[in-house]
């Protein structure tokens, strides 16, 4: 049997290119919702068939329409759901009757309002599945395909955007009618453009998959406000990145905690925690915008232009300042000043005024004309030395604006380079930036903008290089041994796992922890010291005895067999003294480590992304500057190394001011082991190693303390 | 009041406010998915089910009735 994501593969396709669609609870009341879709899939002049279904009437904006679904004589690929809430049930369930399989529910009134809604999400979800059919929403704004071959306005947004390459999705219905309208003063096009919902049955997910086999898509936006499914949609994401080379750019709302409530009062949905949010799009290579602005700017940067090959670009200005700034945003973000060819410095020595600066970055000077900046471009786009170009310019009153873009978009349409403009300023450059635009050639307001998106392009150019990352298999760990200790908590009834167990559950994943043995008399107690190897520390086994180092129950740095004799009676006397009841276990040996850096690792489960790995330096760098980083597990070695440079205090480890480096193999070990044992058990809702001590390169690490909550 | 007297006349007032054949409105039809009503049909029907047995319903829980069947047993609570 297919499962539903199968299912959705295959019903996907109708929701895009139908040859008809059923409107499905439509009416004649001009600027509501059930009218303005027929009415916009009229005016769209979609490619196919229109049956309006409307229990009162006889025809709609002048199409003959039908009492149920089930009464159209022809075949119908997609219906439109626009009835209340309330009945959206009985209509799906005509529509599964009907042999139709796939579907748009736009009305609202489900999830999103709670109680009776959640019931109703839940019935019209069901009833998909029995008919093997495949729904968009509820409660969303439809869909367009502004492909010619269907022409497909099935939403209630005000207008077709334009063709394009740009696949859209967002779970804003409201967000996405400003995106058109941002979209359409820009001239930028989509190839799909979806407003998705609560995504009761098709998810975003099923979604991307849809859009990395799209031939007509180059660049995916996702905007999200909750994320349902982290790790599914990390999966995703990542398959379709490496699989397509197709970027995807994802805004996702509720970067505060109040931004978070705010979105979960809408959707009716929580907002998992941002930092882990942003750790799991990093790494599957999707790459997360702050705003809309900075989304389409590198959305065009995508879909517009070649990739550069490497990273070494031309900027060509007529303004000094800008071109530093631009030089300082590329920089930044790992691109390269080209260094001219002979011949390039020839020709632009030749060609502009002394004044000029030839080079890179080219200033062609204030009073520039056109065909200035053509001897510039022309030159830089020949250099064999230059990979892409970025275009800069002010308005001042000789400068030929409409004549430069011209010139921009004539001579980069004889190379396989990418080019870039910034024409500064508003009102003065807009023809300008018009025949950019309609060219393009992907324009931007600030010239680090413009910088920053080139970079992104080769940025992204590079992770594709990178082979995807080996999770490795780790067949030495002992999932039983884990399993046992925790199920036994678990039988009775504790959710506090203390550091014997944890140990013992860390052990079993083979994390380096401290030597230790039980020893139950002064010879056993000596002899363990031996073999663990002086120093050690002795610790009372009890559970009667609650602050240990308070009553003499642990004594530290033992250093030979006399002493842990002496250490063993006097903790046992003391431990007595106390509480002559106590119940005790014995008394726990364990090999001492008195140096190394102190570092933490935690784990957690997250309500979408399921276990989240925690590192960070210890002591002041955790509690006051919060210098820690997450990541996803399951982790390759990869990832872990990743973790290790990422934090601000990275040099500690990797020594400075004459310390010698700690052992980072050791430490990349635990991290990698200890993702893998959240990943294998969700039940562990917390676990702390901290401090976890960081030897000198080669000695290892090991874990100092651990608690584990379940 | 008997129950064919109540139908009768709640499928009158059923079929004048939405414009159907008060004969071909059956016991199971939906006020909206069968007989076409929108929200503002929805309002007048519980105003004229009121105005038509002098009775004065909860409002909320009345928009909330689905069919023609629910709606007489409905009002039926109200008029005995």
């Amino acid at each position: 049997m297919a499962t539903r994501a199968e299912v959705h593969q295959k019903n996907i396709q109708n929701i895009f290119y139908p040859e008809s669609i059923a409107i499905v609870g439509t009416n004649k009341v001009k600027g509501t919702v059930p009218f303005d879709i027929v009415n916009n899939i009229l005016k769209a002049e979609f490619n196919g068939v229109v049956f309006p279904v409307s229990p009162g009437e006889r025809y709609i904006a002048g199409v003959k329409a039908y009492k149920y679904v089930t009464d159209i004589p022809d075949e119908v690929d997609l219906a439109i759901l626009v009835f209340p809430s309330s009945v959206c049930h009985l209509a799906l369930e005509q529509c599964g009757q009907k042999g139709i399989k796939s579907v748009i529910v736009i009305s609202a009134g489900f999830k999103e309002v709670g109680g009776v809604g959640v019931e109703r999400e839940k019935r019209i979800k069901q009833i998909a599945e029995k008919y093997d059919m495949s729904f968009i929403g509820p409660n969303c704004l439809g869909v367009i395909n502004p492909d010619p071959k269907v022409r497909l306005n099935a939403s209630f947004a005000r207008r077709m955007p334009e063709d394009g390459s740009i696949g859209f999705l967002s779970q804003s219905g409201a967000l996405c009618t400003a995106v058109l309208d941002y979209a359409y003063s820009r001239h930028i096009g989509f190839s799909k453009f979806v407003s998705f919902g609560n995504k009761a049955d098709i998810s975003e997910i099923d979604l991307l998959y849809y859009l990395r086999d799209d031939p007509r898509t180059k660049v995916i936006l996702l905007y999200l406000e909750e994320v349902s499914d982290g790790k599914g949609l990390l999966e995703a994401a990542e398959n379709v990145i490496r699989e397509s080379g197709k970027p995807i750019l994802v805004l996702k709302a509720g970067r505060t905690s109040k931004g978070a409530a705010a979105a979960a009062s809408h959707t009716g949905s929580l907002a998992g925690s941002d930092e882990i949010c942003d750790a799991g799009f990093e790494q599957a290579g999707m790459i997360r915008c702050d705003n809309l602005e900075e989304m389409f700017n590198k959305a065009i940067a995508f879909a517009y232009q070649p990739v550069p090959k490497s990273n070494r670009m031309a900027i060509i200005t007529n303004a000094g300042g800008p071109g530093v700034l631009t030089t300082d945003a590329a920089i930044e973000g790992g691109l390269e000043l080209a260094d001219f060819s002979e011949e390039t410095t020839k020709v632009l020595k030749k060609s502009l005024p002394k004044t000029a600066n030839i080079k890179n970055p080219v200033d062609v000077i204030g009073d520039a004309r056109a065909d200035r900046y053509n001897v510039a471009l022309s030159a830089a786009f020949k250099d064999d030395n230059v990979d892409s170009v970025c275009v800069i310019l002010t308005p001042q009153s000789m400068t030929e604006i409409d004549l430069i873009a011209r010139e921009v978009a004539k001579v980069s349409s004889h190379y396989d380079k990418p080019v870039f403009a910034s024409f500064m300023g508003e009102a003065d450059v807009a023809e300008g930036v018009d025949v950019l635009q309609r060219n393009r050639i992907p324009h931007y307001l600030l010239p680090e903008s413009m910088a920053r998106s080139l970079a992104t392009v080769y940025q992204f150019k590079e992770y594709l290089k990178k082979k995807k990352k080996e999770v490795p298999a780790l067949s030495d760990v002992d999932k039983e041994a884990a399993e046992k200790v925790l199920s036994e908590a678990k039988k009775e009834g504790r959710n506090y796992l203390p550091e014997a167990e944890a140990v013992k559950i860390l052990q079993a994943y083979k994390l380096p922890v401290l030597k230790s043995k039980v020893a139950k008399n002064e010879e056993e107690a000596a002899q363990y010291a031996q073999e663990i190897g002086y120093p050690v520390v002795m610790k009372i086994m009890s559970d009667d005895v609650v602050h240990k180092s308070d009553i003499g129950g642990v004594v530290l740095n033992i250093e030979n067999d006399q002493e842990a004799k002496d250490a063993y009676n006097s903790i046992m006397k003391k431990v007595k003294d106390h509480n002559p009841d106590a119940k005790i276990d014995g008394i726990l040996v364990t090999q001492m480590v008195t140096s190394g850096e102190e570092v933490i690792l935690g784990a957690k489960q997250d309500p979408s992304f399921k276990g989240v790995v925690m590192f960070g330096l210890g002591g002041i760098f955790v509690e006051v500057f919060k210098d820690v980083t997450f990541k996803v597990a399951p982790l390759s070695e990869d990832d872990a190394e990743k973790m290790l440079s990422e934090i601000r205090g990275s040099q500690i480890l990797y020594g400075v001011r004459g310390q010698a480096p700690r052992d980072i193999a050791a430490l990349k070990d635990a991290i990698v082991r200890l993702s893998k044992l959240v990943d294998d058990f969700p039940e562990i809702k917390e676990l702390d190693i901290n401090p976890m001590l960081v030897q000198e390169e080669g000695k290892g690490c090991y874990v100092a303390d651990a608690r584990i909550l379940i | 009041m008997e129950r064919s007297e109540l139908a009768k006349r709640v499928k009158k007032v059923v079929g004048k406010v939405l414009d159907v054949n008060p004969d071909e409105v059956s016991d199971d039809a939906n006020f909206i998915f069968d007989l076409g009503a929108d929200s503002a049909q929805s309002l007048e029907l519980v105003a004229s089910f009121e105005e038509e047995f002098d009775i004065e319903m909860d409002e909320d829980k009345a928009l909330e009735v689905q069919n023609v069947e629910d709606a007489i047993n409905f009002i039926g609570e109200y008029v005995d």
